[in-house]
């Protein structure tokens, strides 16, 4: 038995002194795990906005009517939106862009958004949405309407509310909330997951395997992105684009700007809707039937802020499926936007 | 490759000799005369679990050695896609009347999969464990540290075609992982049965973070026999 403890402690002691004969991959590598960004890869589409290096890009006449694309998170990206790309070809100028520390745009560490301070949700994401329409926008008679989904149609409701007469038509797709408690309560709700589940045990488990420090971008995004796979709560599938998918496929989370963005939430419990009462243009209101945590009472009690809406119901998708899924988009959605659009 | 080779042969062993756990022990009543030790537990760490293993009493006069290894898995709907095993040996290192030091090594493989990974790992654990032990009853206080010191990745045709197309699979070292952990156990025995309950913190090896769940806990029984 003592040989056999001594070659226990042998093999233990090998594998974890001896070398392996492979080239040595890093998982903190971009371009390993998760894509690269702008920052190592020139090659992708940026513009310089408020500071900050975006993967942007923008399709369709460019002095015609702005379509601002906004996604969700924080900390998600554009990919998943691109379907509205098809509103080019009828006429529009659609722009896309990854918030910062999001998608494909450059990183910033935790203590610079925390930095930001009580004003951290104006310095940080209004002013960047602000850059962005000044950027791509070619005369002052431009007409800008936002499109924002999840948290980005609460981005575009807090931007309207604060510049209510720069905005031409605001379409917002489930907004989880607008006031932070409303915020907190969808938060939990769409992500009440049971105790013994697998979708539970996926986020938990992977903690053993990779660990990352708050500076290590490509291991908490790559987390991240295994947490967000799946959640059948909101009733999404994974993004069918057909046609309208990019000849490369990178998309990735920004977890730093997801967790920071939380956490300046709950400091300053911001107001999405603080304003958005003095917006007296019709607001397109789009929940979806598939997602279990946005029920008709919801939709209700969000769209409520909303001055003037008209609420559409996406039957048969979730959460993101009324942009994400390209015949819901083609057969319903899109004809739905253009002729909202040509309402105003 | 003399990772992989040691590491192919700590699986072999933990497969051929289905050994044990890395759990609570009373040292205050080891004997001779019952030197299997077969161990069940349910608990938290890193998700829900639920483990069964099997140690062997080496008695080396004032350093007796359980060796052995653990199986545990997590809770989901899909029972064979996350797993974790560990092998390898508690020694006790110094006793003082009923006050005792233990040291715990072991290896550890683990797996981990969902829609867009099948994650492989090879780590070790190592912890010390001082406690007072009498017959029928311990406590102690353990500190322990987790690494995962080689990881291979093998990703979904999903993950390809949804996040990312040129993702890098294969395997990655340096290590790609690794989490402190701190905490208190102790238990109640009887003739050949003991009650043990264990719990602590997580922390990652910056000192800063914490895993999404931060703290682990076991309720185990250990048959002694």
């Amino acid at each position: 038995m003592k040989n056999l403890f001594s070659v226990y402690l042998t093999i233990i002691a090998m594998s974890l002194f001896s070398s392996s004969c492979n080239k040595e991959k890093y998982i903190d590598e971009p371009g390993n795990l998760v894509p690269k960004t702008v920052m190592e890869d020139s090659t992708l589409p940026a513009i310089s906005v408020n500071g900050a290096k975006l993967h942007s890009e923008a399709f369709g006449p460019v002095d015609s009517t702005l379509i601002i694309c906004i996604h969700g998170g924080p900390g998600g990206d554009y990919r998943y939106m691109l379907n509205c790309k098809t509103l080019a070809t009828k006429g529009y100028r659609v722009v896309f862009y990854d918030q910062r520390g999001a998608g494909l745009s450059q990183r910033f560490p935790k203590t610079w958004y925390k930095s930001q301070g009580s004003d951290a949700i104006n310095k940080i994401f209004y002013d960047e949405l602000k850059g962005v329409i000044a950027y791509y926008k070619t005369s002052a008679l431009q007409k800008v309407i936002l499109l924002g989904q999840s948290w980005g149609a609460m981005l575009a409701t807090g931007y309207t509310g604060k510049y209510p007469t720069e905005i031409n038509g605001l379409i917002v797709a489930e907004p989880g909330g607008l006031k932070w408690d409303d915020v907190v309560d969808y938060v939990a709700e769409s992500r009440s997951f049971k105790l013994w589940s697998e979708t539970l045990n996926d986020a938990t488990y992977i903690d053993q395997f990779i660990t990352g420090k708050e500076d290590q971008h490509e291991i908490l995004d790559y987390k991240a992105g295994l947490i967000g796979s799946v959640n059948a709560i909101v009733g999404d599938a994974g993004a069918d684009l057909g046609n309208n998918a990019p000849s490369y496929v990178a998309s990735r989370s920004g977890a730093i700007a997801n967790a920071a963005s939380y956490e300046l939430g709950q400091d300053t419990k911001p107001d999405f809707s603080a304003g958005i009462n003095s917006f007296t243009t019709k607001t397109l209101f789009i929940y979806s039937s598939n997602n279990k945590a946005y029920p008709e009472s919801w939709a209700t009690k969000i769209s409520s802020a909303y001055p003037n809406k008209e609420i559409f119901k996406a039957q048969g998708v979730g959460h993101s499926g009324m942009i994400d899924q390209v015949n819901f988009w083609t057969t319903t959605m899109e004809p739905k936007i253009i002729a909202y659009i040509q309402s105003l | 490759m003399n990772t992989f080779k040691s590491i192919f042969i700590i699986i072999t062993f933990s497969f051929f000799q289905n050994k044990s756990t890395a759990q609570a022990i009373n040292w205050g009543n080891i004997s001779n005369r019952n030197k299997h030790l077969l161990h069940v537990n349910v608990g938290a760490e890193y998700g829900l679990t639920a483990g069964l293993g099997y140690h062997y009493l080496v008695p080396v006069k004032k350093f007796p050695i359980w060796i052995g290894g653990e199986f545990s898995t997590p809770g989901g709907n899909k029972p064979a896609d996350d797993f974790k095993m560990r092998l390898g040996a508690q020694i006790r290192i110094a006793a003082f009347n009923h006050f005792q030091f233990s040291a715990r090594v072991q290896g550890i493989s683990r797996r981990y999969q969902n829609q867009s990974v099948t994650v492989f790992n090879f780590g070790s654990d190592f912890a010390g464990t001082l406690g007072y032990y009498q017959k029928h009853w311990f406590g102690a206080v353990e500190v322990g540290f987790d690494k995962a010191i080689v990881t291979y990745f093998k990703h979904s045709d999903w993950y390809k075609e949804n996040i990312y197309d040129n993702v890098q699979d294969g395997w990655y070292e340096p290590a790609t992982g690794g989490n402190f952990y701190y905490g208190l156990q102790g238990g109640y025995s009887m003739k050949k049965v003991d009650f043990t309950l264990k719990a602590g913190k997580i922390l990652q090896q910056d000192f800063e973070s914490q895993p999404l769940l931060p703290f682990y806990g076991q309720l185990g029984v250990n048959f002694r026999f």
